[in-house]
Parts: structure tokens; sequence; C-alpha cells
């Protein structure tokens, strides 16, 4: 609506992540570097996905109403890259225990937030008119970084040779529903 | 981590000047750049009338708008939209809005005029002069509805009557959820037209035998008034006139063609334009004909000349004179042949003569004939209205449903009837008063009505007929299948001392906002600053307790 609200919205998207850095100790670790590599690597998993999905998914001809379950099933699928890169990030990147996780999430999250939100706040935010869905994408972004440290989680977890049996099923069953959560929802 | 990321920047600024540059240029354009954005509605708006005749401006002055709207009964107007629906507009309404100083208003109409009752048609009608004749400062604009407007204006009700009556807490709720409006013009300040030129059209029929033949000039002004010039019309004045002459003389070429019904008397047909700003068509032809030429059929022998104006409606028939005709003279036996013929085949009509002198001291003149009266040729106009002063010779109301077809046919038939006893001499002959010359298929309805749904499709007011309108040209056009000479004549307006000024900008697009009020920005960041404090709060505690004992600084 003004550069007020742009604010106002900004501040609400951005705020959690500064909060969350600064308060679960990872600037004494100096782990910012990492967090932007975190971030890099995101971006070129996103590249890859792109570049994947275009090619081998053609778009979908056919009726507007029907969904194609099959297509987007497979569409989806191709999330188990962001679980991929996850994975690869945490390995790589130097970081002991369970920080590992924490500056892998938020360097993923981040960058998403700076990708995809960014510039729709800028844009739209900044305008006369008015839309409740600005708010609502920041809110949006909040709830996207518990969900990525949940995820990043819930991988490392998957990867621990030294994890019980009886974890494994609901461990498998929780990265099975972050990859399916879009497709699920609709 | 603003160390290590100043650290990161300092490295950048050090590096290259061109990286800098390349990277503040794009965020600077950024910053800059103007925002198209995304209304809630766009509508198409007209603006009321504003011109100056002979140096006295009437209608709104100004154009632009970018103010919120409210409604009339909201109780701050100044510096505001007032929006009205026609159904409630009424002359104090908008006084008490002009009163206060609102910075616009519009008036949503409805799409369908005949949906309209009446009585609130016959009162809008007789507002509309005198709307325009003040001059406001307000820019004032004519929407016509359609369910988004309306969805905007109850909005912009609930939210205008609620205001000044409830606490301090109703208010803040009230803010959080309501919706204001926005409303903005896109288009630039009004500004005069320069070099406009209206354009009238003439044409004649030779009459045969001899030189020197009497004149008889015909007369229709084919533009049209309102208080908004995009929403003027114009059916019944004065589309009726114009369809009317186009039918006369249709009439008398087809009996011109002939030897035998061939007559003595020259018929003069002007189509003229600019009628409703005080005739300037008719007055500039009438000085260029007379002063500027040395001859022309207007300086011979006239017999008289007869002014059409409003005929599509109404069972009375109305001669206007400014001189009552003296016995022996043609104008007198027009009007004698008028009467029998309204006597004996109409009885249904009233026929009258109404005689007015021409009073030079007032603004603009009545008729159209007291042009010619005032160079001294002999004129009368026929109009079924009694006064000039009457409501819908000038009202954006009289649409296409005004004009009544078979009145206006009866009227054409009755007009051709006596015309054509003048012309042949008939009653000095012998020809009983009810002779039917022109039989009931000569007189082409369908003619007539086409003429009359073309006219009345597009508004033909005179800001908006320049040279190269169509319709113009297709006036051009059909008045050349039946009459010879057809030329045009254009009025281009004084430069040191103009008769008439037009001004642009009257039509326009509006777009209407969804906006919340200030407040509503700083509660959002109340609730936001809230929010984050509770985060804040909920994260430390999660880290002094047990949950990361690693974690904890």
């Amino acid at each position: 609506m003004t550069l007020f609200h742009f604010g106002n919205c900004f501040a609400l998207a951005y705020f959690p992540y500064f909060i969350t850095y600064k308060c679960s100790g990872l600037s004494e670790y100096n782990a910012f570097w990492r967090c932007v590599q975190a971030g890099a690597t995101y971006l070129f998993v996103q590249l890859c996905k792109m570049l994947f999905l275009a090619t081998f998914f053609p778009t979908w001809e056919g009726g507007a109403g029907v969904y194609d379950f099959v297509g987007e099933f497979m569409k989806a699928t191709v999330d188990l890259a962001d679980l991929l890169g996850l994975h690869l990030v945490m390995s790589r990147n130097a970081g002991k225990g369970e920080y590992k996780i924490m500056v892998a999430a938020m360097g993923w999250a981040t960058a998403e937030l700076v990708m995809s939100r960014c510039i729709p706040l800028w844009v739209g935010a900044r305008g006369i008119e008015f839309d409740w869905k600005y708010i609502q994408m920041s809110f949006d972004s909040n709830i996207s970084l518990v969900h990525y440290i949940a995820m990043a989680a819930v991988v490392w977890m998957f990867t621990r040779y030294d994890l019980p049996k009886s974890f494994r099923l609901p461990v498998t069953v929780l990265l099975g529903l972050c990859v399916y959560k879009a497709f699920l929802m609709e | 981590m603003f160390e290590e990321a100043s650290e990161v920047f300092d490295n950048m600024f050090k590096s290259s000047f061109p990286l800098t540059f390349i990277v503040f240029i794009p965020a600077v354009l950024i910053l800059v750049s103007p925002l198209p954005a995304e209304a809630a509605h766009e509508f198409t708006v007209y603006r009321m009338q504003q011109y100056d005749l002979q140096g006295q401006p009437y209608g709104t002055r100004n154009a632009i708008l970018n103010t919120e709207a409210r409604t009339v009964e909201a109780e701050v107007l100044s510096r505001r939209c007032v929006i009205m629906r026609l159904v409630d507009f009424s002359y104090e309404r908008y006084q008490k809005a002009l009163r206060q100083s609102a910075g616009a208003v519009v008036i949503i109409l409805p799409k369908n005029m005949s949906t309209m009752p009446q009585d609130i048609v016959q009162q809008f009608m007789e507002l509309e002069p005198e709307m325009l004749a003040t001059e406001t400062i307000v820019p004032v604009y004519f929407a016509l509805e359609d369910d988004e407007l309306l969805s905007i204006y109850t909005q912009t009700l609930t939210s205008s009557s609620s205001q000044g009556s409830s606490s301090a807490a109703e208010v803040l709720i009230h803010t959080a959820t309501a919706n204001g409006f926005q409303m903005v013009t896109s288009g630039a300040q009004s500004k005069a037209v320069s070099d406009w030129s209206i354009t009238s059209l003439e044409g004649r029929l030779a009459g045969t035998g001899g030189e020197d033949l009497p004149t008889i000039v015909l007369v229709a002004h084919y533009d049209s008034f309102g208080v908004a010039p995009w929403l003027s019309y114009g059916a019944d004045s004065n589309g009726s006139g114009v369809s009317m002459l186009l039918e006369l003389a249709r009439l008398f070429s087809r009996l011109y063609t002939y030897k035998r019904t061939h007559a003595g008397y020259n018929l003069l047909f002007f189509v003229s334009g600019g009628g409703k700003f005080n005739y300037q068509g008719t007055k500039r032809w009438l000085e260029d004909n007379l002063d500027h030429t040395d001859s022309s059929l207007l300086q011979d022998n006239v017999a008289f000349v007869l002014c059409l104006d409003t005929l599509g409606n109404g069972d009375s028939l109305h001669l206007h004179v400014s001189k009552p005709p003296k016995e022996g003279t043609p104008q007198y036996a027009l009007l004698k042949e008028l009467e029998t013929v309204v006597s004996s085949q109409y009885p249904e009509v009233k026929f009258s003569m109404v005689h007015k002198k021409i009073n030079l001291a007032d603004d603009t003149l009545a008729w159209e004939h007291e042009r010619f009266g005032i160079r001294r040729l002999p004129a009368f106009t026929l109009s079924h209205l009694n006064s000039h002063r009457e409501a819908q010779r000038s009202s954006i109301m009289d649409v296409r449903p005004h004009v009544d077809l078979r009145k206006l046919s009866r009227n054409t038939k009755l007009i051709a009837e006596a015309l054509a006893r003048v012309i042949y001499n008939l009653t000095e002959k012998g020809a009983p008063g009810d002779l039917q010359i022109f039989t009931e298929q000569m007189v082409q309805e369908e003619q007539l009505s086409s003429v009359v749904d073309w006219l009345t499709a597009q508004p033909r007011a005179a800001q908006l007929v320049d040279k190269d309108s169509s319709v113009v040209s297709t006036l051009e056009y059909h008045l050349g299948r039946y009459l010879k000479d057809v030329r045009r004549h254009y009025v281009k307006a004084d430069k040191r001392d103009p008769e008439f000024v037009f001004y642009d900008q009257l039509k326009q697009t509006m777009n209407a906002y969804r906006v919340k009020p200030a407040i509503f920005d700083l509660l959002l960041a109340v609730c936001i600053a809230a929010y984050l404090g509770v985060i804040y709060l909920a994260i430390q505690v999660c880290i002094n307790s047990t949950w990361f004992p690693s974690m904890s600084p």
C-alpha cells in the first residue's frame, strides 16, 4: 500500500530469520559464509530442478478441470532433489554436530526468502492497492523457515547410521510428507 | 553477522569501481521506478461540460482527481470525492458537497435510463442547466453503473455513514476491517482546444422557370447538448429535426426530378452545427453569404426560412415567430397552409403560433430562426415544445425512446403537405384542404427510423464532432444523394475575441484503488512488533531450556 506497508511485510518476513540466527548461537561460530554457501546450493538445486522439469515434462495438453495426478506426482518426485541438496550441504559443510542442521536450514530458507518473496513484496506491497496476500506471503515465509529446519533435521536423522531401527519408519514417513506436501495439498 | 557482512561489502568496494556501480545503479533504479499498480476497478467516466460562450465560462473547470471516496452522508467531505447515485441525487446534496469544498463529484447513472422512474428523470433534466450555469472548480464526472461500481458504492456508503458515531475501540476495529477507495483519474488537466472548427452542410434544389426565383430555406441543427458531452445523444432535440430534414429533401428531390412537378421555388437545405451553442454555424453562414459573397441565394428573394427543432414527439405543434407574418407574404401563406392541413387532415394535432420578440440582451438566442430574423430574413421555427427553455432541449436523458416514430412521421407528412401547398400554390388553385399530395407510402418510416437510430447511436456534442467525424461525412453523403451543390461550411472561433471556446479531457479512465487508512499501517506495525517479541522470547526460552544444551551460549 505504501512504503510503510512494504516495511511491515518485510519485517514480518525477515525478522524471525534474524532472530533465529542470533539466538541459536550461530553467530558465535562464524557461520555466515556457510549459510551463504548453503544458499548457493539452494540456487543450484532449483536451477537443476527447473531444467529437468522443462526437459522431461512437456506441458500437459488436455482439459483444464481435470487434475493430472500422474504428471503432478512425477513433478513432486523431483522435489526429492531438495532433500538431496540439503543432505549435500550438511555432509560437505563443516560444522559440528547439530549445527549442520541449523546452518543448512538457515541458508536454504534465506535463499528461498530472497528469491521468491522479495520481488513480489517490493512490487506489490508498495502500490496503492491493498491486498491481504502480502501479509499472508510474509507469514508464509515464517512457516517455511520452521518447515525447512524440520526437514533438515529429519534428513540428518535419516543419514545417521546409529539411529535405532524403530525410528527409521517414522523418519521415512516424515521425509515423504515433506516432499509430497505440495502434492497432497492439492 | 553484521561485521562479516560489512567485510564482504568492503572488499566489494575496494576491488573495483565498476563492480560497485553495477551493484548500486540497479538498486537505485528500482527504488525510484514508478509503479504500475493494478486497481480494484477501472471504469470510464465522462466529464461535465466545460466551455466558454461569448466570454462567459460554464461548467466544471477541473479534470484531474486523486482523492478518497465518500458518499454524501459522511461528515467530512472536504477534499474527498463524493459519489452519488442518480436515484439519490438532489440539488441540495450537490450543493452541500460543493459548499464543503469536496474534491470531486462522481454521479453514477444506471446503464439503462428507461429503468428509472419518470419523476427522477424529469427532476434531473431540470437540474442540468442549473448545474451548468455556475462555474465550478470541482471536477464533476458521470459514470455508467455496473456491478463492481455498485459494490464500491455500497462499501463506501457503509463506511461513510458509520463515521463519527462510535467509540474508540469500534473505530479501531473498523479501520482494520474497512475498505477505503482511492479514486484516481489518468489524464492531464483540461485545456482549451485551439482551432476547433464546427462544420455545417448545405445543399440545394434549383427551381424551374426563369431567374430570380423565390427561395425557401429549411434548417435543422445536428448537434446535441447535455450536462456531459459524451452522454448527450440528443434524440428528440435535434435528431428528429435532422431526420425530418433529410426526408423532406428526399421527397422534394423526387418531385423536382419530373418536369411536371418541378416548381418555381429554389429549395435550400442547411444542416447546421454548433446549434446548441447559440447557433454558431448559422450565424457564420449568414455572415458569409450576406456580407462576403456577391451573389447568393440568401441575398435575393427569400420567401421564408423554416427551422425544424424537436419534432419527434407530442401532439402539438408550435410555430415560433419573432414577428407575426403580414398578410400576403409567403410566410403568411405557410402559416395558413399549416392551419389548413392540421384542421382537415390531422385534427388530433393542436397547432398554434407563438410570438416571442427577439431579446438581444439575453445571453443566448432562443430559437434558430432568431438568427435569420436579426438579418432581416423572414423566419420561423416549428417545434412541439412550447418554450425554448424546456429542459428536454439540452438533456442527457434525451435518448432514443424519447422519439415516437409514428408522431415523427406524422409531423413529417404534415409539414411536407403544407410546404407542397405553398410551393405549388394549391389553395389559390382551389385544391380542397384534405387533398393528400403525399400518399401513405411516400413518407418512408423505415428511413426516418434508421436515420434517428443512427443519429442517437453516438454522442453528437459540438465538442466531439470535428470536420473528419463520421457524422458529418455521412450527412454529407446523404444530402449528396438528393441535393445538388452540397457544400461544407466551417466555423472557427475568432482568435482575439472568441465566441466559443471548448475544452478537452471530456472522457477519462478512472481507477478505484482499495486502500486502508493510515492507522491500519500503524496497527499492523504494532501487531508485528508484538509477534516478533513473542517469537524472540519463545526462542530464548527454547534455547535456555535443556533441549539444546550444546547450543546455549
